[in-house]
């Protein structure tokens, strides 16, 4: 089955539009017509997650689309994993999935399956990192079908400070201080590199040329990664259709984890 | 026509060439559906305070042409859930299917395991439309997944796990969404403007009444019977509440307004 | 970008075929008189446009005996390419000035076939567009004097190229004031 995955429809045909799902049709040199059908969409949106010392922060907007719809305007992208029962009580690890949301929401519960069932059998909660290693092996075992998602995941380590790994879709995986995913990725990405790692800033007067100190990055305090995040996405709906309606995070502290929701512009 | 039997009903090979019988060919590669043939156009569904308004008209098109004309697509489970059914209707009658065994087998089992411990049979846990949302999701990205996907998009209308008003879909591809109003095909871009000046959010619908919500998917109808070509007048509406369902399925378009037609050429009443 | 009596305009210097380098000091900056010109897009048209522009605008100038406005030069940049509507110029040019008898910043961008986007705020353009649009939204804000606009634009664009594959290998910023103009040269990352 897996060998009859055909390529994304060209890009010359514009957006992709949901109902882009009606017939896309291939008309060979002989004429003969085929149809096939495409098993993924994109439903837009972006996540970003950000770790500090002792916390680690995930945000993604709600807004869900499919072409220039809007489908919904509240579809969350952070999932609690792990913990008890539906509600996830107790639950340290956030995952963010962006891209084909239906993929994504059948990652989620592969992996939340994964952790309630370690928790069953060996007694204590999973590391992050090691549910880290586990998810980059669920994409993986689908690498020739894959989950067409970005995934982000967040947790303390076992020192409890900030853990954050983020993946592409077939696992390749990596734990990184901060990251943005999904339609807007490629504007916050630089910003955060600038307000977060501090890229290409350097301390007054500290020499010249080669001498010139650069400005060390430090791990953030609490509020002032929330401040981040939310200029992120603010600046974020301004320049993309996909984004925006809601923004929710989830800020992962050793006392557990803490939902915060709060407007974006719904235009 | 001869006198050979087997050629009898058989387009004639001298007119019309030898007859391909690949297209009756049982054996062969696995076929799966690559396309939607008799399809049904949008489907739409609005919240309020005490339950769900969901409507679809009653055509199943045949490309351009209006084929089946009094095709129900909005179908009872339980007794408190409606589903209502866009794209193709082989698919859709396949799915009745499906959640007609699932009835059988799910309020067979939940009714002898009840009677085992209490006679109380009044107030079982049986599915409820959130349940049944998860179920037709799971259904629909499995098939995806295998590459033969059932062509609908379906909203499941009806109560939650929390005793309030449920509205969520889903479509081919297994995505899934919820939102206090919803509209499939045409109804994304001509009825789900109008039903979000209604309930922009989620706190709205707490003060929706009964009354305004039929309203609004009434005119709602009749806004998609203007402007989508593949649409009808006669339409099928179910309100769900509480108290169970009220599903009218032989509904008119009242009050048309064609009063602007007598000065448009193209609507008959003008001859030059 | 526009700032508090003033506007920058800063180009990265990178010149490449697809992912290949082929120089590394290759400005998209070009000045008019008091008005500049920033040009991204098919290097030759880049060059091409950038000297039609000297001729018209020197053209301009001996008829009118005075500098061209940046509002007349967005003007003539609009009329020039929409001329080539079905054999374009792959270009997407910015102007940035300050007009001489009103004293106010002035900047603008166009697409490829002449269509004008006037903004308030800042205009981006080439391969880092994305990107820049992000460091852009980000790090503005109005009234912003020289300096702090010098430090503003030059952060905004080297945050933006470096994540960026074809951009990059240092950069030109422009802060032009009423009676005088900053060039300054930013070395980058090289790689």
């Amino acid at each position: 089955m897996a060998s009859v995955f055909t390529a994304p429809p060209l890009a010359d045909n514009g957006p992709g539009y949901s109902f882009k799902q009606t017939p896309t049709t291939h008309i060979s040199a002989d004429g003969t017509r085929q149809h096939s059908f495409y098993p993924y969409t994109d439903n837009g949106g972006s996540t970003l997650g950000i770790s500090g010392a002792d916390f680690t922060i995930l945000a993604g907007d709600t807004r869900s689309t499919s072409g220039y719809n809007i489908n919904s305007r509240y579809v969350p992208k952070l999932f609690k994993i792990g913990g008890e029962g539906p509600e996830h009580t107790g639950s340290s690890i956030v995952l963010s999935v962006v891209g084909f949301a239906a993929d994504g929401d059948a990652l989620k519960e592969r992996l939340d399956t994964v952790v309630k069932m370690y928790k069953y059998q060996h007694g204590k909660n999973m590391s992050v990192a090691a549910c880290a290693q586990r998810l980059s092996h669920i994409l993986y075992n689908k690498r020739f079908f894959p989950y067409y998602v970005h995934a982000i995941l967040g947790g303390l380590d076992e020192e409890g400070k900030g853990a954050l790994y983020s993946y592409d879709p077939v696992g390749s995986y990596e734990r990184e201080q901060c990251r943005a995913a999904g339609a807007a990725a490629s504007l916050i990405m630089p910003f955060l590199d600038n307000q977060v790692n501090y890229k290409n800033q350097y301390i007054p007067a500290s020499g010249y040329g080669h001498d010139l100190q650069p400005r060390k990055a430090e791990l953030l305090p609490r509020n002032t990664v929330e401040e981040l995040v939310r200029d992120a996405f603010d600046s974020a709906v301004e320049r993309h259709i996909e984004v925006g309606d809601g923004l929710q995070m989830m800020i992962i502290t050793k006392d557990g984890i803490e939902e915060v929701y709060s407007p974006l512009k719904k235009d | 026509m001869n006198h050979l039997p087997q050629a009898w009903g058989r387009p004639r090979d001298d007119v019309y060439g030898a007859y391909d019988h690949s297209y009756f060919q049982t054996s062969g590669p696995k076929q799966s559906t690559q396309q939607p043939i008799v399809t049904g156009t949008s489907v739409i569904a609005i919240k309020f305070k005490d339950g769900v308004v969901i409507a679809t008209d009653n055509l199943a098109s045949y490309g351009s042409l209006a084929r089946f004309t009094d095709v129900k697509r909005l179908r009872q489970f339980n007794k408190s859930t409606i589903l209502g059914f866009g794209g193709d209707v082989s698919d859709m009658q396949y799915l009745d299917r499906l959640l007609l065994s699932l009835a059988i087998r799910e309020n067979y089992s939940s009714y002898s395991s009840a009677s085992d411990d209490t006679d109380d049979t009044s107030n079982l846990e049986s599915l409820n439309a959130k349940n049944l949302h998860t179920y037709m999701s799971k259904v629909m990205y499995r098939r995806r997944s295998d590459f033969n996907p059932l062509w609908n998009q379906i909203l499941v209308a009806g109560f939650g796990n929390d005793e309030k008003p449920f509205l969520a879909s889903v479509d081919l591809l297994g995505t899934t969404f919820s939102s206090p109003s919803l509209a499939t095909g045409f109804g994304a871009h001509l009825a789900q403007p109008i039903m979000r000046k209604v309930v922009p959010d989620e706190a709205s619908v707490a003060n929706l009444d009964k009354e305004t919500a039929v309203q609004t998917i009434r005119d709602c109808m009749k806004v998609l019977f203007y402007r989508d070509a593949r649409s009808m007048d006669k339409y099928s509406i179910a309100v769900v509440t509480k108290d169970g369902i009220d599903l009218k399925e032989d509904e008119k378009l009242e009050n048309q307004s064609w009063a602007f037609a007598d000065r448009i050429k193209g609507y008959g009443t003008q001859v030059v | 970008m526009v700032g508090k009596d003033c506007v920058a305009i800063a180009c990265d210097l990178r010149l490449g075929l697809q992912a290949l380098t082929v120089s590394n000091n290759f400005p998209k900056i070009f000045s008019y008189g008091d008005v500049y010109l920033g040009l991204t897009g098919l290097a030759t048209d880049v060059s091409t446009v950038a000297d039609l522009f000297r001729y018209k605008v020197n053209m301009y100038r001996l008829r009118e005996e005075r500098q061209i406005s940046p509002q007349t030069m967005a003007n003539l940049v609009s009329s020039s390419l929409y001329e080539r509507r079905f054999g374009p110029y792959f270009v997407s040019p910015v102007i940035a000035g300050i007009n001489h008898t009103t004293g106010k910043p002035f900047i603008c961008g166009f697409d490829s076939i002449g269509c004008i986007d006037f903004a308030k705020d800042f205009i981006v353009s080439g391969t880092a567009s994305d990107q820049l649009f992000g460091t852009c939204e980000g790090l503005w804000e109005p009234d912003l004097g020289p300096e702090d606009l010098f430090e503003t634009v030059s952060q905004a664009l080297l945050n933006a190229v470096d994540r960026d594959a074809l951009s990059g290998w240092g950069a030109h910023v422009y802060i032009i004031e009423k009676d005088k103009v900053t060039k300054r040269l930013l070395k980058g990352r090289q790689d």
